[in-house]
């Protein structure tokens, strides 16, 4: 069932999911980072994909190593030194 | 109230930032109040375990049930307990099913390529339906729009947590 939705869908509407996609593809430009100045409209969409997976990798990575860095830093400061009941201040 | 003040949102991704961050420093907060802190190299290792999931707990509970991957994600944390125990038997059980569901999807994937765009089912997407939470079944624009809000929140996320790095170390 759902093959034949596809189908029908795409092979009606796949010149309309081009421009949708170009679209979509630039916009994902437009949130890498790299060099902001002029980016060519004509940058292969696979360049891009390459770019958003090789940029999400690099996120999880980022994020693996901050929460290593913060829980280690938890561990120190759990003290009741004046600076930490001021943040728990702001969270309540 | 001079700090409410200065907090007021100049532009929307500073008001991303806070709310993310508030969320964040909420479930940390919970998360050091349940167990005390231990000085052992392998609570130290489960305990940024634990940050890892509250920091992607947070920002998926920011988005709320909105978007896919956030929904994913809740999923996933919520029954990370049954996937833990299950993942031995799924490895048993399904590997035999999951060869016949690849073989299928096979059959259906040659008519689709000649229907959309051609770099869409290349590997990259599936790379990406791998990283990308809950991105799996969805289709190839859809893919696209829930990367980019993706790498929008993460993004976000990693830059709060730099900035709490930088408070707490210098503390």
């Amino acid at each position: 069932m759902s093959s034949r939705r596809s189908r029908q869908s795409s092979s009606g509407a796949s010149r309309i999911t081009d421009d949708q996609i170009t679209q979509l593809i630039s916009k994902l430009q437009q949130i890498l980072p790299g060099t902001r100045i002029q980016r060519s409209n004509k940058a292969s969409a696979s360049k891009v994909l390459q770019e958003t997976c090789n940029y999400v990798r690099s996120l999880h990575r980022e994020v693996d190593d901050l929460s290593d860095r913060l829980s280690q830093l938890l561990s120190t400061i759990d003290s009741d030194s004046p600076e930490a009941s001021i943040i728990r201040s702001l969270i309540m | 109230m001079s700090a409410s003040q200065q907090l007021t949102p100049t532009n929307p991704n500073s008001a991303l930032k806070i709310r993310l961050a508030y969320r964040f420093l909420l479930t940390l907060n919970t998360l050091n109040a349940k167990k005390p802190p231990n000085f052992d190299h392998t609570q130290i290792h489960r305990r940024s375990h634990r940050v890892k999931i509250a920091a992607y707990a947070s920002m998926a509970s920011v988005v709320g049930p909105k978007r896919a991957w956030s929904r994913a994600i809740l999923w996933k944390i919520r029954n990370r307990g049954m996937l833990a125990r299950n993942k031995k038997r799924i490895h048993r059980i399904s590997t035999p099913i999951r060869l016949h569901r690849h073989h299928a999807r096979r059959r259906r994937n040659p008519n689709r390529v000649v229907h959309v765009d051609p770099f869409v089912n290349s590997g990259l997407e599936v790379k990406l339906r791998k990283l990308v939470p809950g991105a799996e079944t969805i289709d190839p624009c859809g893919l696209l729009d829930e990367t980019a809000d993706y790498i929008k929140y993460l993004a976000t996320q990693v830059e709060v947590m730099r900035n709490l790095v930088d408070l707490y170390s210098t503390i």
